[in-house]
Order: C-alpha cells, then structure tokens, then sequence
C-alpha cells in the first residue's frame, strides 16, 4: 500500500512494542513528538575530530528506509556506523541492535560496499562496542520495514508479549494495558498478559 | 499492580487571589502578586501543567499565554465566586484520527456508551445512599436494569430523569439537620444546598473537559446530552456517572461536618469570599485524595481517576476496546 520511507529509528520504536509504535505514529497525545526528542539528545554531542563524519543522511527506495547516521567513524579500512544510547541499565537490547542495522544496510548501499558491522556506544559507561551485523538482522530489518508499511490506524496492535517493556514505557499511561486486560480479559490471548489475568 | 506514573495529580492549579499575574519565568509558571508587593506566589515546572482555573481579577501575561497554547494548557476561567465564564483551548487538540472515529460513531454506539454511564450513574447514586445508611433503594436498583436494556436515547434518559427524582428524594435523608434538598433546582440556585450542588458540578465538569481536551476527544459532541451550541454535551455524558460519588458526597460531606454552614452565603445564594476559598481548597483536596479503585487493585486520586475514565471511553470510541467501562462502586 503505503511505499513511505521508513525512518531507521523507528525499527527501534517497532521493535520494543508494535503498539508503542502505534500510539506514536498515530496518536501522539501528549504532543511530544518523540523523533524531535530523540534529534535533542542525539545531537548535543557533537563531535569534531578528524576522521568521523556526523551526520550522515542517507534513503534508500530500495531498502525502503531513511535515517540520519550519527556518526560515521571512518578511521580504519571500513567505515562503521556509531549508535549513540544512553542506557542507565548499562546495556543495549536487540532493538537498538536492528537500528544499526538499518543503518548499515543503507551505508552499504551507499558506498556500494559490504557493511558487516557497526557499534555502539554507550554514555554511561563511554563504552564503544563493536556489533557484528548478521544475516538474521538483516533479515528482521527487511520484515519490520514491511510490517511498518503495511500498519494502518484501524488494525491496533495486540499488548506487548513481554508486560515488563510497560514499566519503562511512555505511552503506558494511556495504553494501560493491565487495566484493559482487567476489563476484557480476552484482550489478553496471545500475549504476554495471559499470566498477569491468570495469577 | 501499580497505577503508571501520571501527571494527573499536579496537573490542576487554580488562582484566586486578586490582583495577581500569572506569568513564564524560565520553564516555570509562576503567579506573581502585581497589587501587592508579596513578589512570587507560587511557581509550577510548565511541562506538569495540564489545567489552570482563575477566579476573578487575575490576569496573564503575553509570554505566559503563547507558552500556554504551546504546551497545550487549557485556562478556564471563572468568576470571583464561581461561575464558569470561558476557556482559552490550545490549538494543537486535535487529532483528526481520534475525531474522526468520534464522528463516525453510530447512534447504536453512542447508546451502547450512554447505557453504560447512566448505568454507572444509577449503580453508583445506590452506594452512596447505601453508605449513608439509606436503605429500601430497590427501585433504583430496577432502574439500573432499564437502563442497561434501554432500547433508544429517550427511553434511557426517561430512565435516568427517573432515577435523578427517586434519588433526590432520598439524599435528603443524609444530610445534617438544617439542611434539605427541598427539589433539585438548577438556575437561579434557589437555595444553599443546591448552590453548593451547581457550583460543585461545574468544578467536576472542568476536570471532565480538561481530560476529554488532552485526549483529543471533541467535548461538544455528546452520546447522549443533545448537542447544543457551545454546550460541553461529551462533558456532560462522561460527567453523569461521577455525580452521585464526586459531586454530591462531597457536598453532603462539607455541609455535615460543618466546612460550610448557612452564614457562608451570600442574599443571592452564593458563597461568600472566604467560605468559596475554603471551597477550593477543598475541592482540590477531594480531588487528589485517593482511593482503591474498584476494577484494578491499586489506589488512585480522584483526579486521575476521572482522566483514566476518559482515555478508557477514548478506547471504545476509537475500537481499541470494546465497550465503555463506567466506574462503577458497588459497595
Ligand atoms: S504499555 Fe506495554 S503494551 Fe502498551 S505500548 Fe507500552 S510496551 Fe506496548
């Protein structure tokens, strides 16, 4: 249906919960558009040294992707795309694991070239870890722009299949996921709630 | 579980001192005595606020009011003593895709939605005469099943029209002595209790509005109160369901523990200065004191109560559930 490009920090949003991505893409109530947040944190660091390149935008029809690469380190042989995260958990999930993959994907096509990793790097810690990109990222990347396309206001995702994601979750106030599950428990098949109505 | 984290409870301010301005100081909202020399009244971080109340001679400054419709703050404002007067509405409240299912709603699905709020009404007027020791309540108990099974708008608000007689009837029996219903009259209030009543449902009918603005819902088009020019019809119908135990307990309480006596009002029946400051505060206090909510099992404010009432009649409005869950107390 829709061909719109996908903005790669949207896997990210996709990934934690199709719902949570739902709510922000079309219902964003709270008036914060979560991408211009993102742009704030992202951008206050900016970074000047020699042999990286910030900001890279790239888009791809072919991908069905767009995004802006942080930063771009291009010191050795092959250029690797840097994800910059502030995690308080000191970790990264899977999630930001596919954002880079989507960036890398679209450098690759840039640069004509075979992208086979990326980092991260982590505030907290001003740790940089080096993320090998697999054929299974590649994969999910190509599934999720597919699955985004074909999103429309009127199939509502189901509840997250894992109700921890709620905790830390910004749209939880209004998604109330317990509350609904409390309500219509049949809201709760097939997803990670069918324990917390069983309990 | 835990109720999430809400901005809910702080997110009401109300201004009464007159006199003051309320104006931005650096992220701030801040009220400023401008007659006075008392400098800084108060200051709240702007990104909490949802709603701000003025009463009277109170005034906002330029700056203040462009942060206002940036951060989608609705202003209501109100006279000295009360009456609601008008709002200033944000321009970012609306989100065509929530209108347009509120739009597209059939007449069925605004009787479904209706039934279910003059249900909840009726359910929870029961238990507040039941937690007043009135007993013999069984006619509203009838009621409540017709209007579940009502088949039409007129039949469910000839149910709710009887239901509102039968319940007056017995509220009187809860208040102190010196203090009666006579009939439930609405404008001019035509004695203190039923002053007390209207001024009590305007107050909740803004925290109705403020909720139905911040969820993008359009507050003038109702399920059940016919839309009328410049009438909140949708405040109106989500409101019904809290008059028996956020309205009227609280104005049974303020009379009966004596926070409010006859002295307190003026020849025209409405509360004088300082009783109406009293009023106030004990308004917000109700609002924000909390209690176990009956469908989940944890405690929530009054306040946040209510919004959590609009997000869910947002849900049946845009499918997301599958009916409307009134609040309902059954004990
Ligand atoms: S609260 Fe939970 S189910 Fe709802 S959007 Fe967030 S993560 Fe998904």
């Amino acid at each position: 249906m829709s061909s719109e490009l996908i903005n790669v920090s949207d896997l990210n949003q996709y990934a934690y919960c199709p719902r949570r991505y739902w709510y922000l893409h079309f219902y964003d109530t709270q008036g914060r558009n979560y991408e211009r947040i993102e742009g704030k944190t992202t951008h206050e660091n900016k970074s000047t040294r020699g042999d990286w390149v910030n900001e890279l935008y790239l888009e791809s029809e072919q991908l069905g992707l767009k995004g802006k690469i942080d930063v771009l380190d291009i010191d050795d042989a092959q250029p690797v795309p840097v994800e910059r995260k502030r995690a308080e958990s000191g970790e990264y999930y899977r999630s930001d694991e596919l954002q880079l993959a989507g960036y890398c994907l679209l450098l690759e096509e840039h640069i004509d070239e075979p992208v086979r990793e990326g980092a991260i790097y982590l505030y907290e810690t001003d740790q940089r870890m080096h993320v090998p990109i697999t054929e299974d990222h590649r994969e999910t990347v190509r599934q999720q722009v597919n699955a985004i396309q074909a999103m429309s206001i009127d199939s509502i995702p189901s509840l997250t299949d894992n109700p921890k994601k709620c905790e830390a979750c910004s749209t939880r106030e209004y998604c109330m996921p317990e509350e609904t599950v409390m309500l219509e428990p049949e809201q709760a098949e097939g997803t990670g709630f069918e324990e917390v109505i069983s309990e | 579980m835990k109720a999430a984290e809400g901005m809910f409870d702080e997110s009401v301010v109300f201004v009464t001192k007159q006199g003051t301005q309320v104006r931005t100081d650096g992220g701030r909202i801040v009220v400023w005595d401008v007659d006075g020399d008392d400098g800084e009244l108060a200051s709240y971080p702007t990104e909490k606020l949802d709603t701000i109340n003025v009463f009277g001679g109170v005034n906002f400054s330029t700056p203040f009011v462009a942060e206002a419709n940036e951060h989608g703050i609705v202003l209501n404002y109100f006279t000295q003593n009360g009456q609601y007067r008008g709002s200033f509405v944000p321009e970012r409240n609306t989100i065509a895709e929530v209108r347009r299912a509120q739009y597209a709603l059939s007449e069925q699905d605004e009787l479904e939605i209706a039934k279910a709020m003059i249900a909840g009404k009726i359910r929870n007027a029961r238990t507040l005469l039941s937690r007043k020791g009135v007993h013999g309540t069984d006619v509203l108990k009838d009621l409540g099943v017709r209007a579940e099974n009502a088949s039409s708008k007129d039949d469910l608000r000839g149910t709710e029209g009887e239901a509102a007689e039968r319940y007056f009837d017995r509220l009187d029996e809860t208040l102190t002595d010196g203090w009666t219903f006579e009939k439930r009259t609405k404008r001019p209030p035509e004695d203190h209790i039923n002053s007390l009543l209207s001024l009590t449902y305007v107050m909740v009918k803004n925290e109705v509005l403020s909720g139905l603005r911040q969820y993008n819902l359009d507050p003038f088009l109702g399920v059940l109160h016919a839309d009328r020019h410049g009438r909140p019809s949708l405040a109106l119908d989500l409101q019904e369901e809290f008059r028996p135990l956020f309205c009227d307990s609280l104005v049974t309480r303020l009379v009966n523990r004596g926070v409010i006596t006859h002295d307190d009002f003026t020849a025209d029946n409405h509360l004088a200065d300082d009783p109406f400051k009293t009023y106030l505060s004990k308004f917000d206090e109700y609002m924000q004191e909390e209690f176990v909510h009956p469908h989940f099992d944890y405690s929530v404010s009054r306040r946040k109560a209510i919004r959590q009432q609009v997000i869910l009649l947002r849900k049946a409005i845009t499918d997301e559930m599958d009916s409307y869950h009134a609040l309902t107390f059954s004990r």
